[in-house]
């Protein structure tokens, strides 16, 4: 399972993918089952320079019934820093932010390499 | 301190108006975002992970009143009221919107700061020792050099497009309070036979994947001669250091290939080659920069009795003062180290609430002063003694006056993965979890100087590699880990700390760290500091301890 994530140009906001629109909340975010179709969003994000920077394809894990980022770096951009919980996303809190902040297993790296060279 | 003249405060404002264009061209799209990255990048803002940061450039870590007030205002304003003081005395703000940045630039120019060259592959903000001008034990103020090197600095042709950043650290004094040893160029004052005052020239110092402390190329350069000395450097890392690998571009990387003696020959050769009257400074204007610095104190007595009495009635302010209170040169004062390093919270960040504080110290106590320093805390350079108990409450009331200074719960840390995009790991958590089980202040002081560092990933903003105890996050498997180093010192006994074993599990750190001071506390002999019982054992004792259940 894939989603799509980008940081909003105007303000670096993290901003996620639903059906051709751009969401501040993960628990919003369209899952994509079918590669070709998470590849044609991707597609159609990156057509949009002046909305959104750097727009990629994230890999989800079902944890609890939820499906969350797989990468640790990507439940951070979906909460917050965790030295300050009240600012980010996770300030909203809700089931998903819960699983997001309690999910210990099966964080990796993916793509990591390059985000950085995107940056 | 250093005020702009009329052709500084013009170029300034006109960089601001110029990065406003930019964005505006960069959201309508006029320009790419690959065209539009170096620019934001050579105005300090980079895109994290939950906004854009802001790296505001505090030249060798030197505010005043007008110019802390602003930061703390531009926090509030367009962050989320604090910011965050790095290991190279630099602000970062770390949810700024790409539409404020021009506005906020704008409000730097008027009070002469700016973002430039906090990034990029240029000369950065120079550093300098803390106590510049205000410490008994320097020889000049390194500030004069450092204000000189920064105007040569600042947007040279030459040197705006170098293989990868270059850093310079300026001491002047026999303790080394500014990490020389680990900078690209570190200059450290000497007196000459003559009695002339020089520079060690000291390059190809830096951490990051490939840790070098720097080698000295010159034993006494006349201070006269530094800039065309510092340009025959540059010029020979520009002509040879590797613009293909960025990993392998930094000067230590070309010192070290090369030999620092095939390093010092070719500097040498170049240096020959050039008219130095072109470049170097001529006394006049060095005059006029070292005027900029001229501070005049008042007469007083060595010793305040309304100090000394305040010392005897409150133990709380007795043991602050031994620990956050360093001697003056002028008798009757102090130079007074702020900690921002409350056990539990963020290592190097301050409220707005608390930078208007220090602001308003600074300006009624410290001569409209404060300083900046790698250790991320802040310092008020010039308080009378008979003030520094004021100084105390204020700061006691604004959660300030945390005494705590080079002990185990001063820890330097890195953002980490917290908000930066290179970041493998977390460093904010694992500080505030080790200060949290030395916030007993007895237990701290026992303990003695300590400096723990923490960086989320190799690139080492948190100088894990110079710290007594270093720690580096890491990443396996995507779980973050912690690869724990001993014996590291960035001061003027400067060292790369020894690895200990294997990584660590985020949950094993702080426990790790308790059982390295049990057992210094346990080996320790007289007088001997962490870091001098470490160099005495070796690693074993230590290794032993933190291992133990895995064996």
């Amino acid at each position: 399972m894939k989603g799509l994530t980008a940081n909003r140009l105007i303000d670096g906001e993290v901003v996620f993918w639903n059906a051709g629109e751009w969401v501040e909340r993960f628990a919003d975010i369209e899952m994509f089952e079918d590669a070709a179709a998470a590849e044609a969003a991707e597609a159609h994000a990156k057509a949009q320079p002046t909305v959104v920077v750097d727009p990629y394809l994230m890999d989800l894990v079902e944890i609890d019934g939820v499906w969350i980022p797989v990468a640790y770096r990507d439940r951070l951009r979906a909460l917050g820093p965790t030295n300050h919980l009240q600012h980010g996303k996770q300030a909203e809190g809700g089931k998903v932010v819960e699983t997001l902040q309690h999910a210990h297993t099966a964080a990796r790296s993916t793509g990591r390499i390059n985000l950085i060279k995107r940056k | 301190m250093y005020r702009y003249d009329t052709i500084d405060k013009e170029f300034v404002a006109d960089r601001a108006n110029e990065f406003r264009e930019q964005v505006g061209r960069r959201l309508a799209g006029e320009i790419t975002e690959e065209q539009f990255k170096p620019i934001r990048l050579m105005n300090g803002l980079y895109l994290q992970l939950h906004a854009y940061m802001l790296r505001i450039s505090i030249p060798y870590g030197t505010l005043n009143a007008a110019k802390l007030r602003k930061l703390a205002w531009i926090a509030k304003t367009y962050d989320r009221g604090y910011g965050h003081f790095t290991t190279r005395t630099n602000l970062q703000l770390h949810w700024i919107k790409l539409k404020d940045a021009p506005d906020i630039l704008e409000h730097l120019a008027e009070v002469e700061m700016h973002a430039m060259q906090t990034s990029g592959n240029c000369i950065r903000n120079i550093t300098a020792d803390p106590y510049a001008g205000a410490t008994s034990d320097e020889l000049d103020d390194p500030r004069v050099w450092s204000e000189a090197i920064r105007q040569w600095a600042t947007l040279h042709p030459e040197f705006s497009f170098l293989p990868r950043k270059f850093k310079i650290a300026v001491s002047a004094s026999a303790k080394d309070r500014t990490a020389t040893r680990i900078y690209d160029i570190g200059l450290a004052m000497r007196r000459g036979r003559n009695g002339e005052l020089g520079f060690e020239v000291m390059v190809g110092g830096g951490l990051g994947r490939t840790p070098y402390l720097s080698h000295t190329i010159r034993e006494f350069l006349p201070t006269r001669r530094l800039l065309s000395y510092l340009e025959a450097i540059l010029r020979v890392y520009n002509r040879h250091g590797r613009r293909d690998n960025p990993w392998k571009a930094r000067i230590k990387i070309l010192v070290n290939q090369l030999g620092a003696e095939e390093f010092a020959r070719q500097v040498e050769e170049e240096w020959a080659k050039s008219d130095h009257e072109l470049v170097d400074l001529p006394d006049i204007e060095l005059a006029r920069i070292r005027g900029h610095f001229a501070k005049s104190f008042e007469t007083l007595p060595a010793r305040s009795e309304a100090f000394e009495a305040a010392k005897a009635a409150d133990p709380e302010f007795a043991r602050w003062t031994r620990h956050n209170l360093h001697p003056h040169k002028a008798p009757g004062y102090a130079i007074v180290d702020v900690s921002l390093k409350t056990p539990g919270l963020t290592p190097g960040d301050a409220s707005s609430e608390q930078m208007e504080l220090v602001a308003d110290l600074a300006e009624r106590y410290s001569l409209d002063e404060a300083r900046v320093n790698y250790q991320q805390n802040l310092i008020l350079p010039h308080v009378k003694l008979e003030d520094v108990p004021a100084v105390w409450r204020e700061l006691k009331a604004a959660g300030l006056a945390t005494p705590n200074i080079d002990l185990v719960t001063d820890i330097i840390a890195c953002p980490g993965l917290d908000y930066c995009t290179l970041a493998n790991a977390r460093a904010i958590p694992i500080a505030q979890q080790i200060a949290e089980r030395f916030a007993d202040d007895e237990k701290a002081e026992e303990i003695g100087e300590l400096k723990i560092k923490i960086s989320g990933c190799i690139n080492a903003c948190g100088h894990h590699h110079v710290g007594h105890i270093g720690i580096l996050g890491v990443d396996k498997k995507g779980e973050e880990f912690y690869q724990v180093t001993l014996g590291g010192s960035g001061a003027e006994d400067a060292a790369l700390g020894t690895i200990l074993g294997p990584a660590l599990p985020y949950e094993k750190v702080a426990e790790a760290v308790e059982q390295l001071v049990e057992v210094y506390l346990r080996e320790r002999k007289d007088g001997e500091r962490f870091l001098d019982t470490f160099r005495r054992t070796g690693v074993a004792p230590f290794k032993e301890a933190v291992y133990a259940d895995v064996h």
